[in-house]
């Protein structure tokens, strides 16, 4: 088993809408995101967030190993709450806390058992440049690891809301818990306009990732 | 003519420009994404006298064209405004047409 991309994938589908996005879009808009990652995981999200700072939601996640032998399902409830934001003139900067609760099944190990999320992410941002941290713990009956994630953005131009926006994006996570250790970086591209995000890219050893990402 | 009459003139005046204003311009704070922009559109338009929503990220502004002989009160807006996750730092009213005011954000060539 990959041990390292499974870890990954469910790093992945833990985050609250995907890898460096917001867990909460606006107040009264529905996020539904789909992922795939190298063949090896398939995703569904959707949340609902009646306020804008929190929302409701839940996730399908199936992870298959490299050569296919091991498979894992992870189901989830989650609630995202926006505990702080700070609006500046042409910057916004957030504090969110999120948590979840579900079940694992897999053929690593009999039956099903109870999976638990919890986690936070700070970021800043402007129209060219993006920083934030995000943390998450993921626990079980069979695993317990903390994720650190680091991503840095850059624009090479400032969109509007009538124009594709671009993002270059550099990420950096670290694992640490009883699964895996080490840091891993990858490089994506990303466009958006409007409610439709989609991106692309792999990290350093050649693993391609994509999203797509719908809010209405 | 006494004071008071060329003071109930002068706010009569002001209500009459006031209730005719086409556009709401607002300059807010926090606005860096089109979901920003997205879930503005989404609250604004949510109002019955609202005709049409203008979101500039560029020039931090959010205008809303209103429909004729229509209002909205400014402490509606800064409320809808807040309750969307945002904050109204400035709310002006104008007879410039949406169009206009869309021509003035865009980027020059």
């Amino acid at each position: 088993m990959n041990v390292r991309l499974l870890a990954a994938a469910t790093l992945l589908a833990c985050a609250p809408v995907g890898a460096w996005a917001k867990p909460i879009a606006f107040a009264r808009g529905t996020t539904v995101m789909a992922e795939y990652g190298a063949g090896t995981m398939n995703e569904i999200q959707a949340f609902y967030a009646p306020r804008y700072w929190w929302s409701l939601g839940a996730s399908w996640l199936e992870l298959k190993s490299e050569d296919g032998a091991t498979q894992r399902h992870i189901e989830l409830a989650r609630a995202n709450l926006l505990a702080k934001r700070w609006n500046l003139p042409g910057a916004q900067a957030n504090a969110f806390v999120w948590g979840g609760l579900g079940r694992a099944t897999g053929n690593d190990f009999a039956g099903s058992t109870l999976a638990r999320n919890a986690g936070f992410q700070a970021d800043y941002e402007t129209r060219r440049v993006y920083a934030a941290f995000r943390s998450d713990l993921e626990e079980s009956r069979y695993f317990s690891h903390r994720i650190d994630t680091l991503q840095l953005g850059w624009a090479p131009y400032a969109h509007d809301y009538d124009t594709v926006a671009t993002w270059f994006v550099v990420q950096g996570r670290r694992y640490t818990g009883d699964l895996v250790r080490g840091t891993e970086t990858a490089f994506l591209l990303r466009f958006f306009k409007g409610g439709v995000w989609v991106e692309a890219g792999a990290s350093r050893d050649g693993k391609p990732q994509a999203m797509a990402m719908f809010n209405f | 003519m006494n004071f008071s009459k060329i003071g109930a003139l002068l706010l009569g005046l002001l209500l009459s420009v006031a209730a005719s204003a086409k556009t709401i311009e607002m300059e807010v704070n926090g606005l860096v994404c089109a979901f920003c922009a997205q879930g503005i559109e989404k609250t604004l338009k949510g109002f019955p006298a609202t005709d049409a929503v203008l979101v500039s990220l560029e020039h931090r502004l959010v205008a809303v064209a209103l429909k004729d002989g229509a209002d909205i009160g400014d402490a509606e807006l800064r409320h809808a405004l807040t309750e969307a996750g945002y904050t109204v730092v400035g709310i002006r009213r104008t007879d410039a047409s949406l169009e206009t005011l869309r021509a003035g954000v865009k980027p020059h060539d």
